[in-house]
């Protein structure tokens, strides 16, 4: 027999400390009170089951029938059937998926990591800070529609920025500027307004979370002989981890639920290459006529919201409760 | 207390009074209130002659008062959608006749059958028989006539000169030839705005009307010929190609048709595929002796076009005060005095145009010598059908499509599409 076995065995039994009778579930709620904050609790639940639950089960309930949408047209089940059409006869659908996979993975690479970098820049005592960031954070407060506007201008192929900076370099008459007809570079015309619009918002949830780094911990890591790149790696970039999720998990619903933007500047065009699901949902509500498929496309993006938030859900409720 | 009771009666005050105003069709002083929805008017003329109209109806109808409804046209197919079936319905209001609009809130019952109107007012023999066609299509008569506009080939006069083009195009080869040697002569040919799907689309169709003749045209946008398997198809898909890559204004498919048109009045493109209320935009920002404007060459003698009819609800409570109002403004005294206001022709025949200008005169010759109608296949085919069609329009027109293959791309949306 071993030493360490030996001392396991002559080590006392701990004692296991006995569970306390689990009450009913009303008493739990009582002695939590939950019960006491019911009343406040109300108003805001009803609101949140009428304006947000509500239409959401009304969604999925749509997108098991056939409804042009009037009044006057009975809704008819068909359970499935929309969802089959969608996946299998539906050539926009995927182009439109493909398109929102795209959005979501480059928002968050290229706008995160462009805010992280200006606010990591502005958090230093420069000449001029808070006119830069006043700068970098003012098209976040912009309408998308006028961004979309203004970025649309800036494309035009007659007048645009970019076709005059065409002309002046000499690089030909301008006509070529051509990003957002050409199917396989609009989406990413699109993109680029976006990150203008959502970088600075990003900078300023970084700049909030660089003032809850320790300056101690900084200033020690430098006495013991980091540099900028080591302090940023060990000592920073840790603390602005809970900043970091947040920006990512807005970034990903930002991203999911584009919309204004490719109505503004292409409208989903040229032929549907631009088209993403939020508004390809729309297109098939209110312009086809098609609520079915409307709400079936919803449900779809609903459900990819869902997978793709829930374990932020999950991780920031447990940190709560820590 | 007291602050609530008196709360309490105001609140009730209100409620009554709203439900007095909803629905019942008459207002506080116990006239028959008509609601009329309407497109925005294209000027502010336009929508001065429908000021005017209301005014001078109410003025010889002083128990009826019209409340005018306007909204840009995608807020006006949205309101329309919620409020059909509800008492939010107006009595009266503004649509497209073609099956893919006008017809689908027709077949959704949205509107009524004003046969016995038609038979009150003597409208069937006011009107012409190229106005009435649309609105007899589904049975009866669903809505009544009022504006019916053409669309042609508006030509820069001193382009095509430059281009040495001495003839107007007659055939669709001669229309061909023009755009080539207007691009030989460094000239963009014609105009367009991608963004909006049925600018381009005019020259489709054109192309479909012209290669394929009207009777398989008909066919095609009824589903009863093949798109996959119809030569004509793909000539016209193969042409839009040409036209698109060769002569329309580069990045067409990226601004819309007020930015593309400004081309057209700078003198900057030398053709624009536009309908007659075109001519009211030259005006204002051209001038008119530089312009002209020719029948699409298509060969089959058919005038491009569509027609926008004023349709009664069915849920309105004031049919009859409706008709009158319809009554009224198609009259041959108002559609006189507001000729050339929302269109160049009149839907009552007893209403000449005016030809005061060129244009004018051009357009009075394209509808006198045209032998029937093919109209715009966004009002020929449902909206899902339409999104398809400028789907594969744009992805012919932008290179992503082989045209041969652009038939049978449609095809099979429409064979599984209802």
């Amino acid at each position: 027999m071993s030493k360490l076995t030996a001392t396991r065995l002559q080590t006392p039994p701990v004692p296991v400390p006995r569970q306390p009778p689990k009450k009913p579930l009303l008493k739990r709620l009582a002695s939590g009170g939950f019960i006491a904050a019911l009343p406040f609790l109300a108003p805001a639940l009803a609101a949140y089951v009428v304006f947000v639950i509500g239409p959401m089960v009304s969604a999925v309930r749509l997108s098991l029938y056939e409804w042009s949408g009037f009044n006057t047209d009975p809704q008819v089940f068909v359970g499935f059937q929309n969802y089959v059409r969608l996946f299998t006869q539906d050539a926009v659908f995927w182009t439109a998926l493909q398109n929102t996979v795209i959005w979501v993975l480059l928002s968050l690479v290229i706008p995160t990591t462009l805010g992280l970098v200006m606010a990591l820049s502005l958090n230093r005592p420069i000449f001029g800070r808070n006119l830069f960031r006043s700068v970098f954070y003012i098209p976040g407060v912009l309408a998308p529609i006028a961004i979309a506007n203004m970025w649309r201008w800036m494309y035009n192929p007659n007048y645009g920025v970019f076709s005059e900076l065409a002309k002046a370099w000499h690089l030909g008459d301008g006509s070529g500027v051509t990003f957002l007809s050409d199917p396989k570079v609009a989406i990413y015309a699109i993109f680029a307004a976006f990150v203008w619009q959502i970088a600075g918002l990003n900078m300023v949830l970084f700049l909030a979370g660089l003032q809850s780094v320790s300056k101690e911990l900084v200033e020690s890591a430098r006495l013991d002989g980091a540099n900028n790149w080591k302090v940023f790696r060990h000592v920073t970039f840790p603390a602005l981890r809970p900043t970091i999720v947040v920006v990512m998990v807005l970034t990903i619903v930002h991203s999911i639920k584009v919309f204004d933007l490719v109505v503004g500047m292409t409208g989903g065009g040229p032929a549907q290459s631009s088209q993403v699901l939020a508004l390809w949902s729309y297109s098939q509500s209110f312009l086809q006529h098609d609520f079915g498929m409307g709400n079936a496309i919803a449900t779809v993006l609903l459900a990819i919201t869902l997978v793709l938030v829930i374990p932020y859900l999950i991780w920031s409720t447990k940190g709560n409760e820590d | 207390m007291r602050l609530l009771a008196k709360g309490a009666v105001a609140l009730t005050a209100i409620a009554v009074l709203a439900g007095c105003s909803a629905g019942s069709g008459s207002n506080a002083s116990g006239k028959t209130q008509l609601d009329w929805w309407v497109i925005n008017p294209s000027s502010p003329t336009a929508a001065k002659a429908q000021d005017k109209i209301i005014q001078d109806f109410e003025a010889s109808n002083p128990d009826i008062t019209v409340k005018k409804t306007n909204r840009a046209v995608d807020a006006h197919k949205d309101a329309l959608r919620t409020a059909i079936g509800t008492s939010a319905a107006p009595d009266i209001y503004d649509f497209w006749a073609g099956p893919g609009l006008g017809g689908e809130l027709v077949k959704n019952n949205a509107s009524i059958d004003l046969s016995s109107q038609y038979t009150e007012y003597k409208w069937e023999s006011r009107f012409t028989e190229a106005a009435l066609e649309p609105v007899k299509q589904y049975g009866g008569f669903h809505g009544v006539p009022w504006k019916l506009n053409g669309e042609a080939m508006y030509y820069n006069k001193a382009l095509f000169e430059q281009a040495g083009i001495a003839k107007l195009p007659t055939t669709m080869d001669e229309l061909n030839d023009a755009a080539a040697k207007l691009k030989n002569a460094g000239i963009t040919p014609i105009q367009f705005g991608g963004t909006v799907n049925w600018h381009v689309m005019r020259l489709l169709d054109t192309f479909l009307e012209g290669y394929c003749g009207a009777e398989t045209f008909d066919k095609l946008v009824t589903n009863q010929a093949n798109w996959g398997q119809e030569e004509c198809v793909t000539e016209s898909f193969t042409n839009l190609q040409k036209w698109s890559k060769d002569y329309f204004n580069p990045g067409f498919i990226g601004i819309n048709n007020d930015e593309s048109s400004a081309l057209f009045f700078s003198g900057k493109a030398a053709m624009a595929l536009e309908g007659d209320w075109f001519n009211s935009q030259i005006k204002d920002k051209a001038k008119v002796e530089d312009f002209g404007v020719f029948p699409l060459p298509t060969g089959t003698g058919r005038m491009y076009g569509f027609e926008q009819a004023m349709y009664v609800t069915k849920d309105s409570k004031n049919a009859d005060a409706a008709a009158k109002f319809l009554d009224f403004m198609m009259s041959t005294p108002v559609q006189k005095e507001t000729l050339g206001t929302f269109s160049t022709q009149s839907v009552n025949k007893e209403v000449k145009p005016t030809e005061t200008d060129e244009l004018s005169t051009s357009w009075a010759g394209i509808f006198a010598n045209a032998k029937g109608l093919y109209m715009n296949n966004d009002q020929n085919l449902s909206q899902s059908q339409t999104t398809e069609y400028w789907r594969i329009q744009n992805l012919v027109a932008t290179g992503g499509l082989d045209p041969a293959k652009a038939g049978a791309e449609l095809q099979k949306f429409l064979d599984t599409s209802k």
